[in-house]
């Protein structure tokens, strides 16, 4: 596994290819967009870590829309706290994910390892499987939701929302991608009917954050991540 | 109508009315002339004339003296109508007559000037009077030139007035009937006021003019001095706030940056010597301190923002139990143990907020009611909404909190009981009042603290849950 990692501090830059290589990866690095952009022509990485913000020349949101032209490199975008304008464009633009700085190396490399597993396993996802998370049960073919073996009804609506999020574990869905790929690109904008729904599906799937009963994540200001089913 | 007399009335009709009265009191006194003797005549015209000039002034009390001594002559002494006296005696007494009712007109017109000068002084003061203390009342700039405004254009005869905040010093194309003046205090302009007269203004009327416009030149120097206090109060705020940094800055960060320093060059000098535990051990602690040192830093930088105004909302219809359910699971992830206990009503309505700011708010509130909260108890957090306001409650049931320390807690650098700097609820009171909102702490019945957020409510673009089930 090749992996780029594009970041204008060169300490940073360092410290990640030591504890990526030390995880067992290859590493190649880049320091500003420019050079990210020619490191994936020549090397064709099986994953980019790019951090958002590159100093002169192109920034990282810029790298990342100018490469989902003519790739579908995986990317995981850096950014610093409470950015989650850029965050979100990151993601609309076709990265990933994204992790916050300052982050450990552990997180990091689950994020990769993640990432990786998604690639490899979306042709997968097709419509006839069944996702199991806890006591959920989602049979994809039969449209058939259970909890701990008692089956949910849920709206059409609420069964699409539901669908979409996890046949994409661990994977960020922006309010956005949810309201276009639900109600069409017109609604794009009513984040609040998203709001409403996630709530009624959370009640219906008896979720108790407070005793980490969750499978639907907040992703605050940005969307939802259905929980990762590694 | 302060200045607003007609002056057709004063120029013609008065005289009139003298005239009139004159023929008047002459029409009895001819119908009795017989009974009554020349000196009877001569007061009760004596009289009409000072009751003339004293109602209606000087020209009328002239006209009046007139009329007296030619209606006198005419009708009343012999022989009658003819403007011959028969005896001397008689026509000196007519002149004398003359003369006397001539100057008490005179003087009684002069004391009927003085008292009408009088009149309008005091009228003119009490306008000036209630002016002043209607511009204490305003604190609005806008207001002041309106009301300036206002009172030219009732009491003068003006038939435009403007007045402008414009500090244009030169008086453009001014003229007979046009007054154009500064509104400034001390070289300091603060506007410009014009008045176009229907007529060129009397000397009074300039007056009156220019006692408006000091009187508004007072009251906005009032506003400017108010402003600059306010300004220099939160200058010394910051300063104040500036001093309590450096003191948090040189101890709480030097603290986390000198065990990584000390942890890493034990790492360096002495890495053979040690076992692989001692290792990772010293590892976790370099990353226990960054954590420590990030989490100071972002509380720093967000209260910098916060005090600066600096801080941006990107604000979206939220649901405040979506938070709640992420300061729960984190205290989850923290504990590994049910720490919270959640309790939204069904529902509970959507609010416009930042959800990340919202959720930094709540979870300070919430962290520092868990870091009091007796082992065998949970913290709630509750929702609760009316008409106007949603709520969120953070119950904690420790020890109770002073009133002297309630009225602290809030406040950026205030170290509670445990020595810890507080800039969490500082982050979270300056949070929500940046939503126009307000934290409310009051008692737990039975013992604790319980901390309510309270955010006003938004009305809902018109959507109703059909309009939500696909279009």
């Amino acid at each position: 596994m090749l992996i780029l990692i594009v970041d204008d501090e060169p300490q940073i830059r360092k410290l990640l290819q030591t504890g990526l290589i030390g995880h067992g990866y290859e590493v190649v690095t880049a320091a500003d967009g420019v050079e990210a952009l020619t490191a994936v022509r020549q090397h064709h990485p099986d994953l980019l870590v790019l951090d958002i913000a590159l100093g002169s020349g192109p920034d990282g949101l810029d790298v990342c829309q100018r490469l989902r032209q003519w790739s579908q490199v995986p990317i995981i975008m850096l950014s610093v706290h409470g950015d989650e304008r850029s965050k979100v464009q990151a993601l609309n633009a076709g990265a990933d994910d994204y992790l916050t700085k300052p982050f450990s190396m552990k997180e990091l490399q689950a994020r990769i390892q993640a990432v990786l597993r998604r690639v490899a396993m979306e042709p997968a996802t097709t419509p006839t499987a069944t996702i199991v998370v806890g006591d959920l049960k989602i049979d994809l073919a039969k449209h058939l939701v259970t909890l701990a073996g008692e089956e949910v009804h849920f709206t059409p609506i609420e069964y699409d929302i539901l669908c979409l999020l996890a046949t994409h574990p661990g994977q960020i869905m922006t309010h956005r991608t949810i309201l276009s790929k639900v109600w069409g690109a017109d609604y794009a904008d009513m984040t609040h009917y998203v709001r409403i729904y996630i709530n009624q599906i959370r009640k219906k799937l008896q979720e108790d954050p407070a005793a980490n009963v969750r499978y639907i994540l907040n992703e605050p200001g940005i969307g939802y991540r259905f929980v990762d089913i590694a | 109508m302060f200045f607003k007399d007609s002056p057709h009335f004063r120029t013609l009709l008065r005289p009139l009315m003298a005239v009139g009265l004159a023929i008047l009191v002459t029409i009895p006194l001819w119908r009795i002339r017989d009974a009554l003797t020349l000196a009877n005549f001569s007061l009760i015209y004596l009289l009409l004339t000072l009751v003339i000039a004293i109602w209606l002034g000087t020209v009328p009390s002239l006209m009046a003296a007139f009329v007296s001594f030619f209606c006198f002559n005419f009708f009343l002494i012999k022989p009658y109508y003819t403007l011959t006296v028969a005896d001397p005696r008689e026509l000196l007494d007519l002149f004398i007559f003359l003369l006397v009712a001539l100057i008490t007109g005179q003087l009684a017109a002069y004391a009927r000037r003085q008292a009408e000068v009088a009149r309008h002084r005091a009228s003119e003061q009490n306008i000036l009077y209630e002016l002043s203390s209607a511009f204490n009342r305003l604190n609005e700039r806008e207001d002041i030139y309106r009301t300036l405004q206002n009172v030219v254009q009732e009491n003068l005869p003006v038939v435009t007035c403007t007045v402008q905040a414009s500090h244009e010093t030169a008086p453009p194309d001014v003229d007979q009937t046009t007054i154009y003046l500064l509104i400034g205090m001390n070289e300091q302009v603060y506007g410009t006021l014009r008045a176009n007269f229907s007529a060129q203004p009397v000397e009074a009327q300039r007056r009156f003019l220019m006692a408006c416009v000091v009187q508004a030149a007072m009251a906005l120097q009032r506003i400017e001095l108010a402003e600059d206090v306010q300004r220099s109060r939160a200058i010394e705020e910051a300063d104040r706030l500036k001093t309590t940094l450096l003191h948090a800055v040189s101890h709480d960060l030097r603290t986390p940056i000198t065990i990584i320093k000390t942890a890493a060059s034990n790492l360096q000098s002495l890495r053979e010597q040690m076992s692989p535990v001692e290792k990772q051990e010293i590892a976790q602690v370099i990353e226990q301190e960054a954590d420590t040192l990030n989490r100071l830093v972002g509380n720093l930088l967000d209260m910098s923002r916060l005090q600066a105004g600096a801080l941006k909302l990107h604000e979206d219809w939220t649901a405040v139990s979506e938070i709640a359910g992420d300061v729960a699971a984190q205290a989850w992830q923290r504990h590994q143990s049910t720490r919270i206990r959640l309790d939204f009503p069904d529902d509970m309505p959507l609010v416009r907020c930042d959800q990340g700011l919202m959720l930094q708010a709540l979870g300070n509130i919430t962290n520092n009611a868990l870091r009091y909260e007796p082992p065998e108890s949970q913290v709630e957090i509750r929702g609760a909404f009316d008409e106007q306001e949603v709520q969120l409650v953070v119950v904690n049931h420790g020890a109770t909190i002073l009133p002297e320390e309630k009225t602290h807690i809030m406040e950026p650098f205030y170290r509670g009981g445990d020595g810890q700097i507080g800039l969490g609820l500082a982050i979270s009171q300056g949070i929500v009042a940046a939503h126009k909102g307000r934290i409310r702490v009051e008692d737990t019945p039975g013992g604790g603290a319980t901390f309510i957020i309270i955010l006003p409510r938004s009305p809902m673009e018109g959507q109703t849950d059909a309009d939500i089930d696909r279009g």
